[in-house]
């Protein structure tokens, strides 16, 4: 509950109150297998943020099309080269760095996007709450990868930037019911009477109040939801209408490849043991995430 | 009870009106018109898309567009492929059955398999057993469809030559065999697609019903059970299980987005001959209407599992069935 603790601090003065954030994170590093994910987690973004430092080539240089393509692992070339004789290892680099973008921005944009519409819902309710909600169960319906199947094969040639917005707007709707419930029960909470009491505007207690409670849920969510974008950009990428080419992603590079699998595994192999681990690692945090959070509630 | 069936009937109905409405508003916030984006061509003249946008009522004021277009819609008239040069339904009538076999098998498998690993799990929770296979189903939960596709269609195609590359039949053979070797021919291509998408579903079943079943067990009919004597095996396949199933109604019902989504990316890899082979094969070509056709069928999908999975559980449920 917000506001000062004047009484606890009075009885055990020694001992300041830890915030809900300290509480978290120290309840997710007693479990050994977050500390692990943490630590990849934490290298692979280092790779992302420091490719152009410690990737071997420039990722889009293509040195000798002829002599140097669909060269197979070796020390010159550790992950090997693609049909365009460029180096893969250097790709998959670049591509920490452009999926894990993408994933994050894409996340931003939908969590801003939910809370915003499940807060209005739930905390409006009436008519406007049940229009609401029946547009978001025929949203959740449509399944997200057709749903942006069917937005980008109407929009060809668009840049990343476009496609990190369509990957967050497709990507609030779940999170948007859990808002919705979390504000319909914090609607009756004594403190929500008591601002309202007090003459507080509804934007007031919405952000001030209410928001402050919905943090857990919404971290958990953001958490899986960057794991998740990271599998339909990949997916996107890999039929060809998500990352637009030279640049490297985890899916471009694989799509690059596909048409060669058996020939080409290198493409395939590298770039997607990158994703399951950046994916696992994600998905590992935000269970623990949750299941502290659930332990506390 | 008949009145909740109404209800969510008429829910199910009013879903299906909002996702095409959905689709309408898609395409036409899209920039041009179908003809725009497949006739790229210029050896296509301009009158002869005036003419096609005249076919297609594409001239008229929007809400008059609409109308036309829901009411195809209820026709089951989902326009015209290009690519196929036939006419939507046609093409993903086809495709579909390939899809829902290939869905079948692989929600029955794995949600056998999946119930299976769950009940070992928890029978040894804190084990070797359990932590080795909780990782195990973490690592395919984790896995991205087309990533696990291409992994299996390298290892058991190509390095270990055991199962055909792709296809629905063998090109050539499957004309000249009998009765039973075609039934065998089709089971022997179904394998490995049907492998891969249950791989990638047992992993959230498993995980689902893990965490369903350790939730059911602190209950106090678990602890009677317990206090009767009752062996744990027998705690768990007698009162633990029954009432953990009940959630895999509920689950059922949402698997099908991601069966769906998995069976498009395996169809691909596959060359599965489904809807999601279809509609893929349709992003290349820019065969819009093919693509939304997709679109409209899946969610159509989902929206009637989900319905089925929601009456399943309150036919499944005593305590709804009496309502």
């Amino acid at each position: 509950m917000p506001g000062p603790t004047p009484v606890s601090a009075a009885t055990k003065p020694a001992q300041p109150r830890e915030s809900p954030l300290g509480l978290t994170v120290r309840s997710i590093l007693r479990k050994r297998s977050s500390r692990v994910a943490l630590v990849v987690l934490g290298v692979i973004v280092l790779v992302g943020i420091l490719a152009p430092f410690i990737a071997p080539y420039d990722p889009a240089a293509q040195p000798d099309i002829v002599a140097l393509k669909n060269l197979p692992p070796s020390l010159a070339h550790p992950f090997g080269t693609d049909p365009y004789s460029r180096d893969v290892l250097s790709r998959v680099l670049y591509g920490a760095r452009l999926s894990l973008t993408i994933g994050i921005l894409a996340t931003i944009v939908s969590l801003t996007v939910g809370v915003a519409y499940g807060a209005i819902s739930g905390y409006m309710g009436g008519w406007l709450d049940a229009v609401m909600m029946r547009v978001l169960d025929a949203f959740l319906s449509i399944p997200r990868l057709l749903l942006l199947l069917g937005v980008l094969v109407a929009w060809p040639h668009l840049s990343v930037w476009a496609l990190i917005l369509f990957l967050g707007l497709s990507g609030w709707f779940g999170l948007s019911r859990i808002v919705r419930g979390q504000v319909l029960a914090l609607k009756h909470a004594e403190f929500v009477t008591a601002a309202q009491a007090l003459g507080a505007s509804r934007r007031r207690i919405l952000v001030k109040h209410m928001l402050p409670n919905l943090v857990s849920p919404i971290v958990v969510a953001a958490t899986l939801g960057i794991a998740h974008v990271i599998v339909l950009e990949a997916g996107l990428s890999f039929l060809g209408i998500g990352v637009p080419q030279p640049l490297a992603s985890w899916g471009n590079i694989i799509q690059d490849g596909a048409d060669q699998v058996a020939t080409l595994w290198w493409m395939s192999l590298f770039p997607g043991l990158f994703m399951v681990l950046t994916v696992m690692t994600l998905n590992i945090l935000g269970e623990a995430l949750r299941d502290s959070y659930e332990r506390r509630s | 009870m008949i009145r909740y069936i109404a209800r969510r009937l008429a829910q199910a109905a009013v879903i299906v009106a909002i996702v095409a409405t959905i689709t309408f508003v898609l395409i036409h916030l899209a920039p041009g018109d179908p003809f725009s984006a497949v006739m790229d061509n210029p050896n296509v003249s301009e009158k002869v898309r005036e003419t096609l946008r005249a076919q297609y009522g594409l001239d008229r004021p929007l809400p008059e567009q609409f109308l036309r277009y829901v009411n195809a819609l209820a026709h089951g008239e989902l326009g015209w492929s290009f690519s196929h040069d036939r006419p939507v339904r046609e093409v993903l009538g086809t495709a579909l059955p390939n899809t829902l076999l290939l869905m079948a098998v692989a929600l029955i498998a794995s949600f056998t398999l999946g119930i299976l690993v769950a009940l070992v799990q928890v029978a040894r929770r804190g084990s070797i057993i359990d932590h080795t296979l909780s990782g195990i189903t973490l690592l395919f939960f984790s896995m991205p469809d087309f990533w696990l596709a291409i992994l299996t269609l390298l290892a058991l195609t190509y390095w270990i030559p055991i199962f055909p590359v792709g296809g629905a039949i063998d090109p050539v053979m499957h004309e000249y065999m009998s009765l039973g070797g075609r039934l065998l021919d089709r089971l022997w291509h179904l394998a490995l697609p049907a492998i891969t998408l249950t791989l990638l579903a047992t992993a959230s079943v498993a995980r689902y019903q893990r965490a369903a079943l350790l939730d059911v067990l602190p209950a106090d009919y678990i602890r009677t059970a317990r206090l009767k004597g009752l062996t744990e095996r027998e705690i768990l396949r007698r009162h633990a299980l029954r009432n953990a199933l009940l959630p895999i109604i509920t689950l059922i019902g949402l698997s099908f987005p991601a069966l769906l989504t998995g069976a498009f990316f395996i169809e691909r890899i596959f060359a599965w001959p489904g809807m999601g082979y279809a509609v893929v094969n349709a992003i290349g070509t820019r065969d819009y209407p093919l693509v939304v056709g997709g679109v409209i069928i899946g969610s159509i999908m989902v929206t009637l599992g989900s319905l089925l999975a929601d009456l399943l559980y309150a036919w499944a449920d005593p305590r709804l069935r009496s309502h």
